[in-house]
């Protein structure tokens, strides 16, 4: 008894506190105990990554920057994406825009395809190994502030859970709960600037993939964006990765056009995986796993202030997803080490208020993650008003290629007519031309 | 502006016509794919005002929802499977009337992904 009553008077404390091992917490966690620092990673599922679910890929870039020798520490990756781009579909046809070699055949590849659970799970080992001190299992339900208001800790959902820290980096995902309770935003996730993804991984076996994908063997790997057909007209699309022994099949959609037409999740992930052209690529594949998730695809115009007196915030709660490049893995960890790198200055500084913390958005100023947020500012709202790219434009692509392709014998002057009407008849051709123009303009970020 | 508004609204319309064809799928084959630690003391999902489910017109929670969390009962309330809930947060922000008290699961349960 006495023993509990020594613990009670003992408040634990640490230098640094991050809330949720992901990719972000992971990583910001590991560069602050690298300096030094004294971390407590606090995550919510019973091991990290547990909670983590996503397509897709993971950029070498932002592994080496963590990790000079990454590869050599034998990551569980499962293959380097050697083709990538798009497939459009019409309802029974698909026209493939990929590129292959080239530039994916860097040795390492620029991009890995992965499977997250396993991947984040094994990241934050390699961030315990240098001094992070993990708390699983346990959820950060608010936060502990000062007589003036800073942040001086978190309470969680143990009893006596209280844990003090002066900076806390909040990495809990896009439920960003936390950050509002932080005062970083006043508002919640907008339904329209999310997209609900749901995913399958569907074992089917390695030379079955290579065969059917077109892959030379198991160390080449396919990542495309599916558009057309598959999304029935709403803001959204599809995406394909193979792993080593499994494909990841997903589709993705605004979440406030899935209620307003009656469209449940699985159902349209069904649909997609019953297409002429994607079911024989899945053939006989029995389900793995399903699951879902949310996006922040909002960007730079839904991102919250990203520090404060005591706080940080990166990855997926600081809306730090860029949509068209597939990026947000890799802004997750930069924004994670960066957010660690600062925690650790402000330490040297003894001052962890919001004006010493701007470090961080001042690092975050000059690395790739502000500047191409800023720059496609403006693309999410695009997409919202843009259905077209999604829809009518991969429909056209399919008509006037098969058109092309197959108007044997016919005076060509009414082929090309044809492929014309066919463009018209969706979209008249001056909204096409400005559509094109506005695309451009969006991507550039005027 | 009136006639781009009707059209926009006829081609709703197509569309929802759409999402009501899709061939339904029986949701409980893809969960079992999924592995969760139920937390059989505390739910983590609960709705706040049952009835201002009764009078809601979209109920939208009974399309966005991943796993099918919510369904429809006889009496026009909404039932709420939390156990199945991959904590996704859809209904959390989702729900037309707000009516939907959404929190992370105890530290610990919830679901658990093996390869994400």
């Amino acid at each position: 008894m006495p023993k509990t009553k020594q613990k009670k008077n003992k408040k634990l404390s640490f230098d640094l506190i991050v809330v949720g091992a992901g990719l972000a917490g992971g990583t910001a966690a590991l560069s602050a105990a690298r300096k030094g620092l004294k971390v407590a990673l606090i995550e919510r599922g019973q091991t990290p990554g547990g909670k983590n679910y996503f397509g897709g890929t993971v950029y070498t870039h932002a592994l080496e920057e963590v990790f000079p020798d990454f590869w050599k520490r034998n990551p569980p990756l499962e293959r380097p994406v050697t083709e990538a781009g798009y497939w459009m579909l019409s309802e029974t046809g698909m026209t493939r825009i990929t590129v292959q070699g080239g530039e994916l055949l860097k040795n390492p590849a620029d991009a890995y395809i992965g499977m997250m659970a396993k991947f984040n799970a094994w990241w934050v080992e390699q961030a315990q190994a240098e001094g992070v001190f993990l708390i699983p299992k346990t959820l950060v339900v608010d936060f502990i502030r000062d007589a003036r208001g800073a942040i001086i800790g978190v309470q969680t959902d143990r009893p006596e859970g209280e844990v003090y820290a002066p900076v806390t980096i909040i990495c809990e995902g896009v439920n960003n709960i936390l950050t509002q309770k932080a005062g970083l935003i006043d508002h919640d996730l907008r339904p329209e600037t999310v997209a609900l993804v749901v995913k399958q991984l569907i074992s089917v076996p390695a030379e079955d993939i290579n065969a059917r994908f077109g892959l030379p063997d198991s160390d080449h790997g396919l990542a495309v964006s599916v558009i057309g057909d598959i999304s029935l007209g709403l803001t959204g699309l599809g995406f394909i990765y193979t792993c080593k022994s499994s494909v990841s099949l997903g589709v993705g959609v605004d979440l406030d056009v899935l209620d307003n037409h009656h469209a449940r999740p699985y159902d349209l992930m069904q649909r997609f995986l019953k297409h002429p052209q994607i079911a024989p690529l899945v053939a006989g594949g029995q389900m793995m796993e399903y699951g879902g998730h949310l996006i922040p695809e909002g960007g730079w115009r839904q991102m919250p202030k990203l520090y404060g007196d005591g706080v940080l915030v990166a990855g997926d709660a600081a809306a730090m997803v860029n949509a068209l490049h597939w990026e947000g893995t890799n802004m997750a960890t930069v924004a994670g080490k960066l957010a660690g790198e600062a925690a650790f200055e402000a330490h040297q500084r003894k001052d962890y208020s919001a004006g010493s913390l701007k470090v961080y958005q001042d690092k975050l100023n000059d690395s790739f993650i502000l500047r191409d947020l800023r720059q496609y500012r403006n693309f999410s709202h695009f997409l919202n008003t843009h259905h077209d790219f999604m829809d009518v434009y991969p429909g056209f692509i399919n008509t006037a290629l098969g058109k092309f392709f197959s108007g044997f014998g016919q005076p060509k002057r009414q082929l090309y007519r044809d492929i014309l009407r066919s463009l018209t008849r969706r979209k008249p051709l001056l909204r096409a031309v400005g559509d094109i123009v506005s695309f451009g303009r969006t991507i550039i970020g005027w | 502006m009136n006639m781009k508004s009707e059209k926009e609204i006829r081609e709703t319309e197509k569309v929802r016509q759409i999402g009501e064809e899709l061939e339904p799928v029986f949701v409980d084959d893809i969960l079992m794919s999924l592995k969760y630690y139920v937390d059989e003391e505390q739910a983590h999902l609960k709705i706040k005002d049952s009835e201002a489910c009764k009078t809601c017109v979209g109920r939208g929670c009974l399309y966005f929802c991943p796993v099918g969390v919510y369904s429809l009962q006889a009496d026009g309330t909404i039932q709420v499977g939390y156990q199945s809930c991959i904590e996704c947060g859809s209904c959390r922000i989702r729900c037309e009337k707000d009516n939907i008290e959404w929190k992370n699961p105890r530290g610990g349960f919830g679901v658990a992904y093996k390869f994400g």
